[in-house]
């Protein structure tokens, strides 16, 4: 569902992302880990379309940039933000007339009632703390029942009744065949769910096994992580 | 499109009906409104007033005023080309399946929207210039239309220019090389004007009026449009009016058939534009395209709130362009060193006060607010182990070192240019100095006093009437003063002995805003 392929990004003299190859399939959680500066958020903006980049990024078949692609595309990004002037209900109205839905008021309605936000329906986007605003732009990447979805450090913000209800999202989603991609730096945050993962230091890819593959190995995730992106450190206390 | 349409008439909307909900926002429109109305409906009174404006300085203005636009809106298009965007645009619309034509398209409809307050209160002045000039009976008109030519043309010319240079860094360098090189020559044109024949109107005429400025594109046939008002329909017109016909429909078919990828180019400009916007919220400057310097070799010392003054002097190292000297220290020694040479020579002797009085004006402006709203945000001067009043002195004592140097290559430079002698040189740093020193604890004292006040943009207003006010025995002592003595040195001191004290005292009463962050307001 979502194909990348030697995916670099340079910005000026900086190589941001260095020839990254990875897929994530219908009905799969991958998750993209890596320390600061890996090149995560370069990765996702990259797939996102927000950014040039050399190399190939397809989403449900199509590229990445393309209108077909972005139908099926869902994206929630680290920091949201929404129209200061359009209500919680204006931006759900947006983004089905973006989308070309139908019928989608019974779906909105849902979500917002999942995440308790059925009362704040008419609150336009400034008046909406931070949390909030996460919420709004949850229901707002998943309204158009994309067939992949994208969530940047989703958990930030979010009470714990939300948090607890988007990790159900997210098992929903897989198991309707979403293709979805979580980037965390919380590794804990989403262990129970990820199916693939993915982790980027120094911009490239350095480990990327099903949850199958690194339960054989019989080493936990946290473990993995450092060993991938410290190495030094680990052959030090070994 | 018809999502982006929705998008632009629920924000209009609903932020009408956010108006409505807040009387004093709505109190201030209304006030706003009457006071435009009353504008318009004054100017069209018979005034009397003897038309007899020089046609000949009705072009130069025009001409002028259109460069100033031009080169502003399209400035501001290369180098920050996503200055109609936010961040929800980023979000929800960027990464929706919308054509990216379509997208830009939304943006510069939402700039013209932005811009069409100001164009508002330009075309309210359009009674003024009735009374001032003598118009044809198509004036009205053919300013309208000039109007209307620059409010189509500067998005969509701006949408072209962005398109092009967005794709390559090295594009948007020569873009904006290309408009500073052209706006240093008209500067530089327009200064040797100036010097040579000592009148600005003659000066704006022979610069802006020449033939060459006429018929130049864009600018000029834009301005040539307006121009026609106080006379007949010349060739100038009809090439500017066919020019700017020609201009905005060959812009819009270009931009339609253009492949666009503008989207990465936006981001940086976005965290710009959201960062001003915080700023604008929190009351505060926002410093643009400042660079900061990789190689200072400077290290910190001092501690407790020493260390702060040392923190804040590396800090201006880094960011200054000679020791203390900034853009804001060369805007205010070169615009008050030029105010006094288009002064007419009858000022005489009293030329350093002149200059005095116009840069203190200025860092007045420049100083509205203070650095110490910048440390105010971070949690360190509240932390740091010592008393409000050390902390004060120091975190603004790097204020009052850049001033005295801004001051004495000011006032030296003046000195030397003027003829003036050293006694009233000093006395002008002195001044320059210690006004400089009131209007940074007036901050500091006014945030304390009136914290409270939740618009900013009232602070910012409480602040220079405070600031204006309490100058005023100073300016009255120094006044009297010369009145008896017809001393140049006195007057400059009086003024400077006034604000001095002044800043004492306010330095006093304002150390308490440093006790917790309730008491910053």
């Amino acid at each position: 569902m979502l194909k990348v392929k030697n995916l670099s990004k340079k910005y000026e003299k900086v190589l941001a992302v260095n020839k990254a190859s990875f897929e994530v399939n219908a009905g799969e959680i991958g998750v993209l880990l890596g320390p600061n500066g890996a090149g995560k958020s370069t990765t996702i903006k990259s797939i996102a379309g927000l950014l040039r980049f050399e190399g190939k990024i397809e989403i449900a078949g199509k590229e990445n940039k393309s209108i077909e692609a972005k139908k099926a595309f869902g994206y929630i990004p680290e920091t949201p933000a929404l129209y200061e002037s359009l209500t919680v209900w204006e931006h759900l109205e947006f983004v089905a007339r973006a989308y070309g839905l139908k019928d989608w008021e019974d779906q909105a309605n849902a979500l917002l009632t999942r995440f308790d936000m059925d009362d704040k329906k008419k609150k336009v986007g400034k008046e909406l703390s931070k949390g909030m605003q996460q919420k709004v732009s949850i229901c707002c990447g998943l309204i158009t029942d994309p067939k992949m979805i994208m969530f940047d450090e989703p958990m930030i913000g979010l009470d714990p009744k939300a948090i607890k209800e988007l990790k159900e999202i997210f098992v929903e989603l897989k198991n309707r065949g979403c293709a979805v991609l979580i980037s965390t730096h919380i590794i804990d945050s989403i262990d129970e769910v990820w199916d693939k993962v993915l982790i980027m230091n120094k911009g490239e890819i350095v480990y990327n096994r099903t949850r199958d593959e690194m339960t054989a190995s019989g080493e936990s995730l946290e473990k993995i992580f450092f060993s991938v992106t410290e190495p030094e450190k680990e052959e030090e206390s070994a | 499109m018809s999502s982006v349409f929705y998008l632009l008439r629920k924000s209009l909307k609903n932020l009408i009906k956010g108006a409505a909900k807040k009387p004093l926002v709505l109190i201030g429109y209304i006030f706003i409104l009457v006071f435009i109305v009353f504008i318009i409906v004054a100017s069209f009174m018979p005034s009397g007033m003897v038309r007899n404006g020089n046609p000949q300085l009705f072009k130069s203005i025009m001409i002028l005023v259109f460069t100033v636009l031009y080169y502003t809106s399209l400035k501001l298009g290369i180098d920050k080309g996503s200055t109609f965007f936010r961040m929800s645009d980023v979000n929800l619309l960027f990464t929706a399946p919308i054509k990216p034509n379509h997208v830009l398209l939304y943006g510069f409809i939402k700039q013209i929207g932005g811009t069409f307050f100001m164009m508002f209160l330009a075309m309210c002045q359009i009674p003024n210039l009735r009374n001032n000039f003598k118009m044809e009976a198509h004036g009205v008109g053919v300013i309208l239309l000039a109007v209307v030519a620059y409010t189509l043309a500067y998005p969509l010319l701006g949408m072209v220019i962005y398109s092009w240079s967005s794709k390559e860094k090295s594009r948007k360098k020569l873009l904006k090389r290309i408009f500073d090189i052209g706006a240093v020559v008209v500067a530089l044109l327009f200064l040797l004007s100036v010097v040579q024949t000592r009148d600005f109107v003659s000066a704006m005429d022979r610069v802006f009026n020449h033939p060459v400025a006429r018929y130049f594109p864009v600018i000029g046939w834009t301005g040539s449009i307006a121009a026609a008002a106080v006379g007949p329909l010349t060739t100038e017109f009809y090439v500017g009016a066919i020019g700017m016909l020609l201009l905005i429909l060959g812009s819009a078919i270009t931009l339609y058939r253009a492949n666009l990828d503008f989207y990465e180019d936006v981001l940086e400009g976005v965290e710009f534009v959201e960062a001003a916007y915080k700023a604008k919220r929190e009351g505060r400057n926002m410093t643009f395209n400042l660079k900061v310097k990789e190689n200072v070799k400077q290290g910190l010392k001092g501690e407790g709130a020493r260390a702060i003054f040392s923190k804040n002097l590396l800090e201006l190292r880094k960011t200054s362009l000679f020791l203390f000297l900034d853009r804001m220290s060369l805007i205010t020694i070169i615009a008050s060193l030029v105010f006094r040479f288009v002064m007419p020579d009858e000022i005489g002797e009293m030329g350093l006060f002149v200059v005095l009085c116009f840069s203190v004006y200025l860092l007045m402006l420049f100083q509205i607010q203070g650095r110490l709203v910048n440390e105010m945000e971070k949690p360190y001067i509240f932390l740091i182990p010592a008393s409000p009043f050390q902390k004060l002195f120091y975190v603004t004592l790097s204020e009052h070192l850049k001033n005295l140097a801004d001051g004495c290559v000011l006032f030296i430079s003046a000195g030397i240019l003027f003829k003036g002698d050293v006694a009233t040189v000093l006395a002008c740093i002195f001044s320059y100095t210690s006004f400089g020193a009131v209007f940074v604890y007036n901050d500091v004292l006014n945030r304390r006093l009136f914290g409270w006040v939740h618009s900013k943009n009232m602070l910012v207003f409480i602040k220079i009437i405070a600031s204006l006010l309490l100058l005023v025995p100073g300016i009255v002592a120094g006044v009297f003063v010369y009145a008896m003595t017809e001393l140049q040195l006195l007057l400059i001191l009086t003024m400077g002995g006034w604000s001095f004290i002044l800043a004492l005292t306010f330095f006093m009463f304002s150390a308490g805003i440093l006790n917790n962050l309730e008491s910053a307001g």
